[in-house]
């Protein structure tokens, strides 16, 4: 991961740990309530200006199942964004995954279930090859992930082959995809157990807590015993399993496979976990942030598509969101603040300077 | 005694009457230099292609190969310096096409004259990149998040810029730029990317904004002590990026004579330009990489996308060609990295002692 030299810098005074920590939390816990509004004045603001958006709540619920893929995605993109790490083959795994589950079903005739355990069991051992390449070699996980981006796309395409399979059983559609228990989208249900898991994964566990610790101070990791390969490894074969269900929930939508639906996917992913709160150098957010934040991300896309935007103006929408959550964010948030601060202050006045500086220490 | 002293008293005893070896030693560092790994390589690579396929190295081929690089040429060395200073812009894509169809459009429905154009595409990739830098420096949002972020806004605009529409016939002279040769072999753009590169090989050496770039990205507390302007120096760089980025532009729409709304972002200009950039050299730990590295990258793709298609592979396995190039590249690099450094200090006590 690259790290921030301006923002480095400009923090200059050492940082009193202790009361660090003790406004982290806080903030974080502040973050989730900022979403959470931003999420309440989204969905009221769709529901008043486009038609048919709120459909009595269900036409919202059901339309989530356009955007939980994303969703799911942004779940295991999480675990390793907390380790500070990241992951850029999720997209092109999304694609492989859906792509490879439908070829075992349609050529070698498996079960579509089977086809799908056996999908995912291959995403877990290619995200295990993800991290081991990475923590073995100590290469960066944004080259190697870069790296193996092609390489799984490459695949992705020649499996598919010239025309993908289509057309799955009715049992498959119904759970992964369009199915529902009365006004509730078999997606939404998917999406809420694997939110729940990751959710008590990362904060009632002894997995979750070294993974954050491994985010947040490696070498601290390492001295009290947490075995960091392990745990980053574990890390990537979540983020690749997780990409590898948002594959199948996807296949399951559109009753189709694609070499290329994934790749698309990757930065809305990212967005959603780094709106959510997730510290992109590790160590720091919560999961309900990652939760809340995607149905916003989500719900961006479904409105605007809604009222008839095209899904590149959606993408600024959501990079514009981004920028203004993560400013807001920072401004919150102690270490950028300061920078946010110092550099607002020099902009405006001279003796604000000094007292931002002053505040920044205490 | 420290264990730097204990290294250093090792070197004593090996250094008397080791002339030899020190030349070797020196060769060891030229040979492990990433540059001339890179030649060696992309010279391989065409003459066993050629063998394969004679037609292969044919000055018209040649020509082809280099024209085609020269995209990625410009952008990487933009790139290159992002990475230096520890960062990374993934959005060179989007600028790149606002640049494209900024001057596309007026070229072809008013014949905007092919000078003004370049000034237009300089003016455009400056703007863009002040936003990439806005949000680096003075928010604080970290380089791959921010850049992200103006990925999607950058490519919102290019859409929304171009309301649907394509360009796709362009004056005289812009095609002639970008398809005509100098001397055969050697296309007019190449002199365009290889012009650049200099320019950004004597930047970064010889001014102090150019040395500041090592410094911020190598430690930039460091740096920030020393007196470097940390803030500004980032500023600066990003700024140059998405200039580059913009006269990238400029070249995409002499070679390829037409551009839309997701031209650059649809021949993943992103991945490739930071894949030239990575093969080239360049360590994404900062403070340590060259422009020269990313332009012999970016013909090194150019030259391997060719092979592919002339050898029949089928082209689906060429982004997977990419991707073990990247992992090749920094698999040597790790290897490439202890001993150059141990090369090097063995010159440095050597200079001392003298």
């Amino acid at each position: 991961m690259s790290a921030n030299p301006g923002g480095t810098v400009s923090a200059g005074t050492p940082v009193d740990l202790s009361a660090n920590r003790r406004g982290r939390a806080s903030i974080d816990q502040v973050w989730v309530w900022v979403l959470v509004v931003l999420l309440g004045l989204e969905l009221l603001y769709f529901s008043l200006t486009s038609t048919g958006f709120w459909g009595g709540g269900s036409g919202m619920l059901s339309a989530s199942s356009e955007f939980l893929d994303v969703s799911v995605m942004a779940l295991g993109l999480a675990l390793v964004i907390f380790a500070g790490e990241i992951d850029l083959s999720i997209g092109a795994m999304a694609s492989l995954s859906g792509i490879v589950m439908a070829q075992l079903w349609h050529v070698e005739g498996l079960n579509i279930w089977l086809a799908t355990l056996i999908t995912l069991v291959m995403a877990a051992g290619l995200g295990a090859l993800n991290g081991f390449i990475i923590t073995k070699f100590g290469i960066g996980s944004l080259l190697v992930t870069l790296a193996t981006q092609f390489i799984f796309s490459s695949v992705a395409t020649a499996v598919s082959g010239e025309s993908p399979p289509y057309g799955f059983p009715k049992a498959f559609l119904t759970i992964t995809g369009t199915g529902s228990i009365g006004p509730i989208p078999a997606d939404l249900i998917i999406f809420a157990v694997l939110a729940l898991f990751i959710g008590l994964l990362v904060s009632r566990t002894r997995y979750g807590r070294s993974l954050v610790l491994v985010g947040h101070n490696r070498p601290a990791a390492r001295y009290s015993g947490v075995n960091v390969s392990r745990t980053l490894i574990w890390a990537f074969i979540g983020s690749a399993v997780f990409a590898a269900i948002a594959g199948i929930m996807i296949a399951g939508v559109y009753n189709a496979v694609r070499d290329d639906v994934g790749i698309p996917l990757l930065l809305p992913s990212v967005t959603i976990v780094v709106l959510g709160g997730v510290d992109i150098f590790g160590g720091k957010g919560r999961i309900s942030g990652v939760i809340i934040a995607s149905i916003i991300i989500g719900y961006v896309s479904v409105g605007l598509l809604d009222g008839g935007s095209t899904p590149l103006t959606v993408t600024m929408v959501q990079g514009i969101v981004l920028i203004v959550g993560l400013i807001i964010k920072i401004s919150l948030d102690r270490r950028g603040g300061v920078a946010f601060r110092d550099a607002l202050a020099r902009f405006f006045a001279r003796q604000h300077l000094g007292k931002a500086t002053v505040s920044s220490d205490v | 005694m420290t264990a730097t002293g204990q290294a250093l008293s090792y070197l004593d005893q090996q250094m008397p009457g080791e002339t030899g070896e020190k030349a070797r030693s020196r060769l060891v560092a030229i040979l492990m230099r990433r540059e001339v790994q890179l030649l060696v390589a992309l010279l391989l690579m065409s003459g066993i292609v050629d063998v394969l396929r004679p037609q292969f190295l044919s000055s018209s081929n040649i020509s082809f190969m280099l024209a085609g690089s020269v995209v990625i040429m410009v952008v990487a060395t933009g790139q290159t310096m992002v990475i230096i200073t520890r960062g990374i812009d993934l959005s060179v894509a989007p600028m790149l096409g606002i640049a494209a169809i900024a001057i596309g459009f007026p070229a072809q429905n008013h014949n905007l004259n092919i000078f003004v154009a370049l000034v237009l595409v300089i003016l455009i990739g400056i703007a863009l990149g002040v936003g990439n830098g806005l949000l680096v420096t003075v928010a604080g949002i970290p380089p791959i998040i921010a850049t992200l972020a103006t990925l999607s806004v950058y490519g919102g605009l290019q859409f929304v810029f171009t309301s649907g529409l394509t360009v796709i016939s362009l004056p005289h002279d812009y095609i002639a730029v970008g398809l005509e040769d100098i001397v055969p072999g050697i296309p007019w753009l190449l002199l365009i990317g290889v012009g650049i590169v200099i320019v950004a090989e004597l930047f970064l050496k010889f001014t102090p904004w150019g040395r500041a770039i090592y410094a911020v990205g190598n430690n930039a507390d460091a740096a920030y002590r020393a007196g470097i302007p940390v803030r500004r120096t980032l500023f600066m760089t990003y700024i140059i990026c998405g200039l580059l980025s913009g006269i990238g532009g400029f070249v995409y729409l002499c070679y390829i004579g037409s551009a839309s709304s997701t031209t650059g972002t649809d021949t993943n200009v992103n991945l490739i330009s930071i894949a030239a950039t990575l093969i080239g050299g360049t360590s994404l730990l900062g403070g340590r990489g060259r422009p020269i590295g990313a332009a012999l990258g970016a013909v090194f793709l150019s030259v391997a996308d060719t092979a592919i298609v002339v050898l029949r592979i089928l082209p689906i396995w060429e982004p997977a060609g990419v991707g073990v190039l990247i992992l090749l590249a920094v698999v040597t690099d790790r290897q490439s990295g202890p001993a150059t450094r141990r090369a090097l200090r063995t010159r440095h006590h050597a200079e001392v002692a003298a």
